[in-house]
């Protein structure tokens, strides 16, 4: 049985600022979402930036949109949508990067964002470890998740890191074991 | 044994720095520039080479010091323009004298140095001109950009070496901490266009593009800092309006590059 949206926030909010990994599947994806940017966010008083690396953000930004989901507070980095050539209309909620193998420029625009948000706590989604991995050798990308996680650690921010089930391979499985603090799963109740 | 207080002015001067502002960039140099130093930020177009040097200034204009910018190529209206998108500028930097654009084509000109090849004696007048503007306008932050197009004029090693080493020594007896932009193609092999400059500055910046896999990143390294310990590696960095970003470079891509 999948967990809910308020299930998964009540189960971040009991920890201090931590890395999580967060195990999801097709059908808990947008649950997930949810629990993190909109109940645990709230219930923390945090901002929150959406690292898009699977979906364009404007896709999240409409689902979101439909949820009723308040964006007041919700910032995007987006990898997927510069290589998609598109519309060069972007909401001013969200930074682009111009590929996903720009892993540093990704760390510069959370970068950006935490410095512009002046101290107020944050929340950081990495959606998803295996969206970046089509992209990246495993070998660049444990060091930018690494790092990543590091820098945020020492400004006390929470990240979370979906990570598909079924899609990771035992390379990144296990860095991601290792590297994080926790490994939660979206399917987990009821098993 | 030295006396206490002679040992105590000791540890001020090696503490003495002068931090840029750029969080990215103290960290690297364990605070800041050693104070009084002549640093040579070197790199090809597009490095973000000016814009750091302007973050620098506004800094430390925004801490109290007074900062010149001396813009030998292009016209310091169009250079503030640069600054102004920042979101930690305030006009009143400039129009109270902390911030302060010199365009050296006025300096030549107001010195009578007309002819394309500057001579030694040129050298002399033009160190002490700038030594004389530091003094009147009490700058204890200044940029020249850039030396390249200043070296441009003096054509021989001889006249290079001796307006470095002279606009160094002037500028560091006053307390002063300079930052000497050079510009050099992407594949040069050395960090000055004239190989003098880079063995008589104090500090050696390198600003360059990397490419890997089609992507380009903007990236530095301190090759050199007389005065601190610092960190040697490759750092990428981005221009923002919050000023200047740095993390480091992610070796498991590395390929590559200037």
């Amino acid at each position: 049985m999948p967990k809910s949206p308020s299930k998964l926030a009540d189960e971040l909010a009991e920890l201090p600022p931590s890395a999580i990994a967060l195990s999801i599947r097709d059908d808990t994806y947008f649950d997930a979402i949810r629990g993190v940017v909109d109940r645990f966010a709230t219930k923390k008083d945090l901002n929150t930036i959406y690292i898009s690396a699977a979906i364009p953000s404007q896709s999240i930004i409409d689902v979101l949109k439909i949820l009723e989901i308040d964006m007041e507070r919700i910032y995007f980095v987006d990898s997927v949508s510069h290589t998609m050539m598109g519309s060069t209309k972007k909401p001013e909620n969200v930074l682009l990067v111009e590929s996903s193998t720009m892993l540093e420029n990704i760390m510069l625009k959370v970068e950006y964002l935490l410095k512009k948000s002046e101290g107020k706590g944050s929340v950081i989604l990495l959606d998803s470890i295996n969206a970046l991995a089509i992209h990246n050798s495993s070998t660049i990308l444990s060091e930018f998740v690494h790092i990543l996680i590091n820098n945020l650690r020492a400004k006390n921010a929470y990240i979370v890191l979906f990570s598909i089930e079924g899609f990771g391979s035992e390379e990144i499985n296990n860095m991601m074991g290792f590297v994080c603090d926790l490994t939660l799963d979206m399917s987990e109740e009821g098993r | 044994m030295p006396p206490d207080d002679e040992g105590a002015e000791v540890d001020d001067l090696e503490r003495a720095r002068c931090p840029t502002g750029i969080e990215g960039l103290d960290n690297i140099l364990n605070g800041g520039i050693p104070r009084g130093n002549t640093i040579l930020f070197t790199g090809s177009c597009g490095t973000g080479k000016t814009t750091l040097s302007l973050e620098f200034l506004v800094h430390g204009a925004l801490a109290g010091e007074n900062c010149l910018f001396v813009s030998v190529t292009e016209a310091s209206e169009k250079l503030m323009r640069n600054v102004i998108p920042y979101d930690f500028f305030d006009e009143n930097l400039i129009k109270k004298g902390k911030l302060v654009f010199v365009d050296m084509p006025v300096i030549y000109r107001r010195l009578g140095m007309t002819a394309m090849e500057l001579t030694l004696e040129d050298v002399e007048t033009l160190v002490k001109a700038l030594g004389d503007l530091v003094d009147e306008l009490s700058i204890k932050r200044l940029v020249i950009d850039s030396v390249t197009s200043v070296c441009y004029r003096l054509k021989t090693e001889e006249k290079i070496r001796n307006f470095i080493l002279k606009v160094g020594k002037t500028l560091s007896d006053r307390g002063c901490t300079s930052l000497l932009i050079s510009e050099i193609s992407p594949s040069a092999e050395r960090y000055s266009l004239y190989g003098v400059e880079e063995a008589i500055a104090d500090g050696i910046v390198l600003m360059g593009n990397l490419e890997r896999r089609g992507d380009l990143l903007r990236t530095l390294q301190v090759v050199k800092m007389r005065g601190t310990n610092h960190s040697r590696a490759k750092y990428v960095l981005d221009l923002t309006p919050a000023g200047i970003l740095l993390v480091p470079l992610l070796k498991g891509g590395s390929g590559g590059g200037t």
